[in-house]
């Protein structure tokens, strides 16, 4: 693909350059020799190089092997150019063999070529808005998943973690929630394979420990195997896409060989983690004055039998940091890493291997472990008429998750709380008094899955600028998962035995295969360019789920043998298949290399919709304007290296509203009358919905100053979602509360990017760079007819983003009865909800974004990134603790109300029993008290590499490094970290070290 | 471009592989009505609809409790719920969450009915399989109307899918509604078996298709139909009186026309669940002190149907008909809908209204008489009348709502609810339509009257 484009901007550069040095000045009646030469770069020869004598009209480009011939006088001047490569100039002299050496062209736009999925394009010529990261930014991080690596670091993509346990996913979002009842998620295609990601997962399974049960699919593609991941946002690149662009798409591609001298490299890295941040909670004495005073509030003066806390039956001298002790633990990870590259000219090979095993803090020992593998193979034939290329990643892992996530029992067990352990290394139920979080982990819950993903790509070249490619693809992915709950888990005071274990365990199964046959036209005249595409694509995902349950063993040995249960049930059984056609093209024009327009479109065909709306169209147009290469500007404004002007607008389709949903179709309700399980309609048939169409506008300016030191990207987007997939409002004189079909309701994302890059210092010794991404997003409802009679009344408000809660507003604690008051929006007299539950509090960010620096200092190099957040979220309020409850609370409670006149922000302490305040405190909960700022800077990764070149042999390369991740976070957050969901183990902060050699 | 709108024209030719096949967690519906098995399946998700979600369940959300707090059966005993309270005190509001309630649940099983009607006659199966199926489903969707147009008087009567349709019709008055009614079920009289095929009345069959028409025929003062039909019932000596109070309300008991099974067996019924408290002061629900005080001595159902529940210095009495409770091996009673004892008072009522004293009399006596009384002495029309409803209040409190409808439809709801419940308006006797429905679908307006 690489050469193919080479060749393609060649021919254009050459044109470009007959235009421009065409000049009457020319003719020198100096008899003319042939020259020639090999022209070569770094990696070995080069092709396609512009070769064009200076002041004719006389030029020629390199073949395959870099050669070239050309007839020129004595004291002619060769120019040699080629896209991202420094121009060089020779005079030709007495000489008649020249070879040339170009040198890479740091800071050349032209370099940068990107990936935009069914074609590729240059970073200058691009229309589109595409964000782009590749392998130097991945690698340095010692995170899992991908997604965690990119977190932050493009404008328009936000990326937030679901908890921080091994293998847990991500929630991504590119510009903003556009759709009201279907999905966000962006497509993600991998190597030219589109990649669910939806999780095989069982929630019945392993949801007790991973929200939604998302075992992030994405967590089996090895981070180091990947060579860039581009996100297209805009119209212009995600068009072509078609019904499945509205939420953008992301593309990630894995390393290629190298096409030279085989390579070996070895990386092993390995590192600790813990929780970055501890709550400060109440200590033992704290937290018995707060009960005592509570009885005291309550006027209850003997101490109830069961309040153990207080009453003498657990010590009152004890203290436990249940924190400390439950999720103490030092976790760590080993990673490592090999591979083999290498190639001639023609064909080239990469085969590399990973294996990963990472744990958590968690009291208890678990720990995932991945194996994956990567092949590649390039082949070209001599006469680049035929080129290829295979790709094949394996994967096994197997995940050992927590039972379950301990993280909200550490911060709600009273600090006197008796020991874990017997002395005998039992649990201690303290004689059934104590309900031992520990119990949660007497089971076992394991994942394990393969997955395997291959694409091969046939590029056939029909004649002179036109060729035929075709990408075929294959996914597979299972997923075998248990969780087994013995009797164990329960006090022994309960007189179980092991008739009362059971185990969950659930199969999945996944698989998808795409054809997506392609012809390519390109043709170039000296002012004009033209690229055109057509293609197919017919795809076909499969999959399946099995979850079985089975109770009552003789024995607890026998627990994973089904077949020694005494009740199985089979809680689901479902197999669904995706079917999916389109056809898609591109146009794109360049004239005089500066105005360029850009067409792509799509006709798209899915399972997922009724036999009426199966097909849909759309498309977009791109334009862009390189105005730095006008006259007036390129010679007056000399700072200005690039300049570019462009916008786009088009449309695109969101189909994620899941399978068979406009079948006319019974189903089980699992319900029984006399034995017979009964069979009911699942919804008003309505064949006839169709996709959600998001309008997408953009409009960007990109800038190169000071020879593309400072260069700067602004984008100005402006999407709008319509034919929303709802439930529309049905009076229930219909049977059902409403129907699934395209609502005139209108979502907006609009927003502002900023991506900046700045080579602060680029000399031998010091290189110094920085880059930053901003974006301000803003999401707003603009229409919902009938609002306020749908099932939406209470979680939308025309005018308002999407993202919004209507809570209670809390209005302070009433200094004379010390309990909290919320305001009464309907004047009731009485705080319901949802009626009075107004008051609006939005979740999406208001602005995010990173910050990064790269400095190096001859074989030194240290990278910074900084990750930071303006958002509000949910804090430990959310747990709806009751001040003068028997559980642990935070030390914000100590200054409660005690007496009348007492302003303060925590209610009297009351143990339970006073029914106002209880009553308040679940309000509370309810309310904005439970929102609050969680604005945050984190130094999310740090690492430092220092390069001994030359320690093995004289062409290796021995780096040694050191990375942290998460080290610190800069937050006025009330609660354990302000990204992740109250009551989950958050990301965790790790140190780490290791080397990478390469001979 | 020309070139994909070209290729886009080939694409329609292939849209046929797009087409899925149905998973295999769901069925389309023309193959539910291909095979008994899977319609038995959908007539068993009405019925376990019924027993679980629906105006007529035991349970908190239904009639027996709801109305039983609207009339003059039942004292609460909490303030915990706004509904028990709103239906207690006599303040319910047309945004009640139980109002829209029994409207929802009752016209969701209607267009489950209406799925099962219309697949039915789309079926490819024979006549005589698909009859009894299609009687069940009339009868059904007569049951769930008449309750509809017991609380909300005119009211829609649905007989589509098309959601075009209903989410636009328009309330129907009364009379046209009954006449539907009536409609459907003497269709599914002449479909529906004499004993439904269970063998254990879980399911409708002929006489419960009559002891529903006999009931609406008395609702609607047509006093020689609601003879023919209570006699009618009767006569077949399919249900036989129970004598023996303790068994009525059990499984097995002859005089049940059609029951609702627990999901499981085992399970109590809800209405066992609803009214028994063990202790008192109770916490929800107790029968009135003049519900206690107004039995006639010497009138076993006062021992046998409700009970004592001390504190040791007060007492409070529940509805004891359901006597299980609580999970055990077997279920030894399942929800009543219908009993023979209600065809001997319908037909006692329309001999009054028709003049045959003597029949109307010993039609009563053979309730009071197995309630442990003499035979009456009322003679005179007036005195039957009373004696009649007096038998109604003490035969079937607690159940399905009778005691409300009976002084709702004799007028008589003034009288015995104005000096009990303070909040008591003339236009109580219907409820008010859902807010929400009114605002979704303006042609049922105008709301009913107080609202």
């Amino acid at each position: 693909m690489k050469n193919y484009y080479r060749q393609g901007y060649a021919l254009v550069l050459s044109f470009a350059l007959f235009f421009t040095y065409n000049s009457p000045l020319s003719s020198q009646n100096l008899p003319l020799k042939n020259i020639s030469g090999t022209i070569t770069d770094a990696e070995g020869p080069l092709s396609g190089v512009n070769v064009l004598v200076k002041n004719t009209a006389r030029g020629v480009i390199s073949d395959l092997e870099g050669r070239y011939s050309v007839t020129a006088s004595l004291n002619d001047t060769l120019v040699f150019t080629y896209l991202g490569y420094k121009l060089q100039e020779v005079v030709v002299g007495i000489s008649s063999i020249i070879n040339i050496i170009m040198q890479a062209d740091a800071t050349a736009l032209d370099q940068v070529v990107i990936n935009a999925g069914y074609y590729k394009v240059s970073d200058k010529e691009k229309t589109g808005s595409i964000s782009r990261i590749t392998a130097t930014e991945i690698e340095n991080q010692t995170v899992l998943n991908p997604l965690g690596a990119i977190q932050g670091r493009l404008a328009g993509l936000n990326i937030v973690p679901i908890s921080g346990v091994p293998g847990s996913g991500f929630n991504v979002l590119i510009r903003g929630k556009g759709s009201i009842l279907a999905g966000s998620q962006p497509l993600y295609i991998i190597d030219g394979v589109p990649f669910s990601s939806q999780t095989l997962s069982s929630q019945d399974v392993s949801g007790s420990t991973l929200p939604n049960a998302d075992f992030s699919p994405f967590s089996f593609l090895n981070p180091s195997d990947i060579e860039s991941i581009e996100v297209l946002k805009d119209a212009d690149a995600t068009a072509i896409y078609g019904s499945r662009g509205a939420n953008g798409v992301i593309l990630i591609t894995t390393k290629k060989g190298s096409k030279e001298n085989t390579t070996y490299a070895i990386t092993a890295k390995s590192g600790l983690g813990q929780i970055a941040k501890k709550q400060k909670l109440l200590n033992t004495q704290q937290y018995l004055q707060m009960r005592e005073q509570a009885f005291l509030n309550d006027g209850i003066a003997e101490y109830p039998s069961y309040a153990y806390d207080v009453n003498g039956t657990w010590s009152q001298d004890r203290y436990t940091d249940w924190q400390e002790e439950l999720l103490g633990k030092t976790a760590y990870y080993q990673d490592y890493q090999a591979s083999i590259s290498g190639g001639n000219g023609r064909t080239s090979f990469l085969i590399s291997g990973g294996y990963r095993n990472e744990s958590s803090v968690f009291i208890e020992d678990i720990s995932y472990k991945r194996a994956s593998g990567l092949a590649k193979f390039n082949h070209a034939t001599a006469d680049d008429r035929i080129k290829l290329s295979f790709s094949m990643a394996y994967t096994h892992e197997d995940n050992d998750l927590p039972d379950a996530d301990l993280s909200y029992q550490a911060l709600i067990l009273p600090p006197n709380a008796p020991n874990l352990y017997n002395e005998d290394g039992s649990l201690n139920w303290e004689d059934g008094t104590f309900n031992n979080p520990l119990g949660a982990l007497e089971g076992d819950l394991r994942a394990k899955r393969n997955s395997l993903l291959t694409n091969l790509l046939l590029d056939l070249k029909l004649i002179k600028n036109l060729s035929i490619k075709t990408n075929l693809g294959y996914q597979d992915t299972n997923l075998e998962e248990y969780h087994t709950l013995p009797y164990t888990l329960y006090p022994p005071q309960y007189g179980f035995n092991s008739l009362f274990s059971s185990v969950y365990s659930s199969v999945g199964n996944g698989s998808s295969w795409i054809v997506e046959p392609q012809l390519t036209y390109s043709y170039a005249t000296p002012k004009s360019k033209l690229d055109a595409l057509v293609g197919y694509s017919a795809q076909n995902d499969r999959s399946s789920t099995l979850t079985q349950y089975a109770e009552g063993f003789s024995n607890n040995a026998q627990i994973m043998n089904a077949a020694a249960a005494n009740f199985i049930k089979i809680t689901d059984d479902s197999q669904r298949v995706y079917k999916y056609q389109a056809v898609f093209g591109r146009f794109n024009y360049t004239f005089m290399d500066r105005y360029i327009i850009n067409l792509t479109g799509r006709r798209d065909g899915s399972s997922r919709f009724g036999p009426n709306n199966r097909f849909a169209n759309f498309g977009a147009v791109g334009a862009a304007w390189i105005f730095s290469e006008e006259k007036p500007i390129k010679s007056n404004l000399s700072f200005l290296s690039y300049g570019k002007l462009r916008g786009s607008y088009g449309t695109t389709g969101n189909d994620q509203i899941g399978d068979y949903r406009y079948l006319n179709s019974y189903g089980s309700s699992g319900t029984s009358y006399n034995g017979t399980i009964g069979l009911y309609p699942t919804a008003l048939y309505n064949p006839d919905f169709g996709w959600e169409i998001n309008s997408k506008a953009e409009i960007a300016l990109e800038l190169g100053l000071f020879n593309n030191r400072i260069s700067t990207t602004i984008n100005y987007y402006h999407n709008r979602s319509s034919n929303q997939l709802v439930e529309i409002p049905l009076p229930a004189t219909t049977g059902f509360g409403g129907i699934l079909a395209n609502l005139n309701a209108l979502v907006a994302n609009n927003g502002w990017e900023f991506e900046f890059t700045s080579h602060n210092i680029d000399s031998e010794k010091w290189k110094w760079t920085t880059s930053f991404a901003l974006t301000i997003p803003r999401n707003e409802l603009l229409e919902f007819p009938n609002l306020e009679n749908s099932t939406y009344a209470n979680s939308y408000v025309i005018g308002e983003p999407i993202t919004i809660r209507k809570v209670l507003h809390f209005t302070g604690v009433d200094p004379e009865t010390g309990v909290y008051t919320f305001e009464d929006y309907n004047g009731d007299g009485q705080i319901s909800t949802p009626e009075d539950s107004q008051r609006i509090v939005d979740l999406a960010p208001k602005f995010y974004g990173g910050l990064s620096n790269t400095v190096k200092f001859e074989n030194l190099e240290l990278q910074m990134f900084f990750q930071f957040n303006k958002q509000l979220a949910e804090n430990s309020n959310i747990f709806g603790t009751t001040p003068g409850a028997p559980v642990n609370q935070s030390v914000d409670v100590l200054d409660a109300w005690t007496a009348p006149g007492d302003r303060t922000n925590t209610q009297a302490f009351t143990t339970g029993s006073n029914y106002e305040r209880t009553l308040a405190s679940i309000n509370f909960r309810q309310s904005d008290a439970s929102f609050s700022d969680a604005s945050y800077i984190r130094l999310k990764t740090l690492s430092l590499a220092y390069n001994l070149r030359n320690l093995i042999t004289n062409s290796s390369n021995t780096k040694v490094f050191i990375q942290g991740q998460n080290l610190y976070t800069l937050t006025n957050f009330k609660g354990q970290d302000p990204e992740q969901a109250q009551g989950f183990i958050p990301a965790l902060r790790w140190l780490g070290a290791g080397f990478t050699l390469t001979f | 471009m020309a070139l994909i709108l070209a290729l886009g024209g080939l694409l329609l030719g292939c849209e046929k592989a797009l087409e899925p096949d149905y998973p295999n967690y769901l069925l389309s519906q023309d193959a539910i009505f291909e095979d008994t098995a899977t319609i038995d399946a959908a007539l068993a998700d009405i019925y376990s609809g019924l027993r679980d979600n629906s105006p007529i369940t035991g349970g908190r959300t239904g009639i027996a409790v709801l109305l039983g707090l609207y009339a003059d059966e039942l004292n609460y005993y909490s303030s915990s719920s706004e509904t028990d309270n709103a239906f207690y005190n006599h303040t319910v509001l047309p945004n009640s969450s139980a109002v829209f309630n029994l409207w929802n649940t009752s016209y969701t099983l209607i267009f489950k009915v209406n799925s099962i009607i219309e697949g039915l006659h789309s079926s490819p199966l024979g006549e005589d399989e698909i009859d009894p199926y299609l009687g069940e489903a009339l009868f059904l969707r007569a049951y769930l109307h008449f309750y509809l147009s017991q609380l909300y008087g005119d009211i829609p009567y649905i007989e589509t899918t098309n959601y075009v349709q209903n989410a636009s019709v328009s309330r129907m008055p009364l009379q046209q509604v009954y006449g539907k009614m009536e409609n459907d079920l003497s269709l599914a009289k002449n479909l529906l078996p004499d004993m439904d095929n269970s063998g254990k009345r879980l399911r409708a069959a002929k006489g419960t298709a009559s002891a529903l028409l006999a009931r609406l025929y008395l609702y609607n003062g047509q006093w020689e139909k609601a003879w023919t039909e209570s006699n009618e019932v009767i006569a077949t000596g399919n249900y036989i009186l129970e004598s023996d109070l303790n068994n009525v309300f059990l499984k097995e008991s002859p005089s049940t026309i059609w029951q609702l099974k627990p999901e499981m067996d085992g399970y109590p019924t809800m209405e066992g669940q609803s009214f028994i408290f063990e202790f008192g002061p109770p916490s929800l629900y107790a029968l009135t002190e003049d519900f206690i005080t107004d039995f006639e001595t010497g009138d076993l159902r006062k021992e046998v149907w409700t009970r004592e529940i001390s504190d040791g210095t007060e007492s409070w009495y529940h509805a004891y008909k359901y006597k299980q409770n609580m999970f055990s091996g077997a279920s030894s009673e399942y929800s009543i809908q219908f009993r023979v004892a209600e065809q001997y008072l319908i037909r006692a009522e329309a001999s009054l209204h028709l003049d045959k004293l003597q029949e109307a009399q010993s039609d009563i006596n053979v309730i009071r008489m197995r309630a442990g009384l003499q035979p009456t002495s009322a003679n005179s029309p007036e005195e039957l009348m009373d004696e009649l409803m007096r038998q109604r209040r003490f035969e079937f409190f607690t159940e399905g709502g009778h005691r409300w409808f009976d002084i709702k439809r004799t007028g008589t709801a003034a009288e015995a609810l104005q000096p009990i419940k303070t909040g008591w308006k003339e236009t109580d006797v219907l409820l008010p339509l859902p807010q929400n429905e009114l605002l979704l679908n303006p042609n049922l307006n105008p709301q009913n009257p107080g609202y």
